[in-house]
């Protein structure tokens, strides 16, 4: 416990120490209260019309159902934001084992009584606690309009979740993608390009049989992600995340027993 | 312990551990690094590894400290396999890299903290350990700078350090003077010579002044083959020597 103990506090330390980090926490909270504010104003924009104008068969006044807080404003800012953790994320976990690797002080990790599995799971735990804070502070706009738009607290809870559960799935695809890159950029581009292929799968429907789509579904961060947005909190989506989460450790561990074997 | 004090002198055979490796052979894909190499290493030796660049030397040590799994051979220290036991293989071992295996944004009394922390000391062990290295190594001028910051002398005395927090009974120094000015060489070499003795020395060198000046015991390897293994002044003998390394470098122009 001492040594993982030693390797949370180094970690954490490092990952302060270098600027990728802020511009991921700042990149991040910017889009998200860039986005939050756009659609905001549209809403007003659009209330606005129909309080003071007669249009589309509704009288002044009379504002229709489906212009509201969460249609108009809350799930367009989801959307986004889960597309936006992608482009952020792998800047997080580029470094975290290409790092070391091309610094060769992996060596000097394993050298001392860390085992693998210790490594791995410090790391993972450093990178999730990042990642949530980085959604604690992404959080802050998203969670007014929930409150406002009177969707309550367990809404709130379900998607603040379900953001982090994706969030976390994202940092696990990006470490993974770390433990086998040569070098950070290489990090950086598979995990997007992975964690694009594992967003939605809608695109490829029309060229697969029904199973084959269904089984991509159940493998959608997209679908798993949308569904906590709506306040549903599944265990069977808890569940697809965890699984993300502990391949993850499990891969990631594997490649260092792949480089002691390996050629 | 004199800086000229005879080698066999110095070294108190019966403490440290022994290694012993048979028909040990490491291959990277079609490529043999290391090719059957048999020999011990006793308790308390000081032994050199020499060989050209590329002869196999770094990836026997890497072997022993278990980051590495053997292709072919046998392989213990004090009668534990590095390839099945690597932790408590890598208990017994202090190992010094090279001087850029470092964290450079690390300062020096931090970064030996947490390697003291990593090796699982506690916190008043950690810190008792730490102030005790770094007198000993004399880096209290620089305890508070960044590593990135420090000469290279400087740099490789951390490494030293980091590997001798938990006074390993075997410690094992891969080219710990390379990219040194004379000086920086001298003050490294001879940190090396005060802590021979009390332990198992493994040091992985193509300097052969520094052999002689460290081991007292050396092997050559070629091409990831053993060709020499004896007395420091035996191998190292005058004329012997560059007909061991020639043959290596002829073939790898």
């Amino acid at each position: 416990m001492t040594a993982f103990l030693a390797l949370v506090r180094k970690e954490l330390n490092s990952l302060f120490a270098v600027p990728t980090a802020y511009v991921a926490l700042t990149m991040v909270a910017l889009v998200t209260a860039l986005i939050f504010f756009d659609h905001l104003r549209i809403y007003n924009q659009v209330l606005f019309l129909y309080a003071t104008t007669t249009m589309g068969g509704f009288s002044s006044g009379e504002i229709p159902d489906y212009i509201n807080l969460w249609d108009t404003v809350f799930a367009p800012v989801m959307e986004t934001l889960g597309l936006t953790l992608i482009g952020a994320i792998p800047l997080v976990t580029m470094r975290v084992f290409a790092e070391e690797r091309s610094r060769g002080t992996d060596e000097l990790l394993l050298a001392t009584s860390l085992t693998p599995t210790t490594i791995v799971v410090a790391k993972f735990a450093v990178t999730f606690l990042f990642v949530t804070l980085m959604m604690a502070m992404s959080f802050i706009y998203p969670a007014t309009a929930i409150q406002r738009g009177g969707l309550g607290l367990w809404h709130l809870t379900s998607v603040f979740v379900g953001l982090t559960l994706h969030a976390i799935a994202l940092a696990s695809i990006g470490l993974v993608c770390s433990a086998f890159a040569s070098t950070q950029l290489v990090a950086a581009v598979s995990a997007w390009a992975v964690a694009f292929v594992f967003w939605d799968f809608a695109w490829i429907h029309p060229f697969v049989s029904e199973g084959v789509a269904g089984f991509l579904d159940l493998i959608s961060l997209h679908l798993r992600y949308g569904s906590f947005a709506e306040g549903i909190v599944s265990l069977a989506n808890v569940v697809f995340f965890l699984g993300v989460v502990l391949v993850a450790l499990a891969i990631a561990r594997f490649s260092f027993d792949l480089r002691r074997v390996g050629a | 312990m004199s800086v000229g004090e005879p080698i066999a002198a110095q070294a108190r055979p019966g403490r440290g551990v022994r290694i012993e490796a048979r028909e040990l052979t490491r291959r990277f894909g079609s490529h043999v690094a290391l090719d059957g190499v048999s020999l011990t290493v006793e308790p308390g030796e000081a032994f050199g590894l020499l060989g050209a660049n590329g002869a196999g030397k770094t990836t026997f040590i890497r072997l022993v400290a278990g980051l590495l799994i053997p292709s072919e051979g046998h392989l213990e220290v004090d009668g534990i396999s590095p390839a099945t036991s690597p932790a408590r293989v890598q208990a017994r071992i202090g190992f010094v890299m090279e001087t850029s295996r470092l964290y450079p944004e690390q300062r020096v009394r931090g970064f030996l903290r947490f390697i003291a922390g990593a090796r699982g000391l506690s916190r008043p062990e950690a810190v008792r350990a730490v102030e005790a290295t770094i007198e000993r190594f004399r880096l209290a001028p620089v305890a508070t700078r960044l590593i990135g910051n420090l000469s290279k002398g400087f740099q490789q005395r951390v490494s030293l350090a980091h590997a001798f927090l938990h006074d390993p009974p075997l410690l094992i120094v891969d080219e710990p003077t390379g990219g040194l000015d004379p000086v920086q060489q001298r003050e490294v070499q001879e940190i090396l010579r005060s802590l021979r003795g009390q332990r198992t020395l493994i040091l992985c060198t193509h300097d052969l002044n520094e052999a002689r000046k460290l081991a007292s015991r050396v092997a050559v390897l070629r091409e990831g083959r053993l060709i020499a293994d004896g007395l420091t002044q035996d191998v190292l003998g005058e004329g012997a020597v560059l007909e061991l390394f020639r043959g290596s470098d002829e073939h790898r122009v």
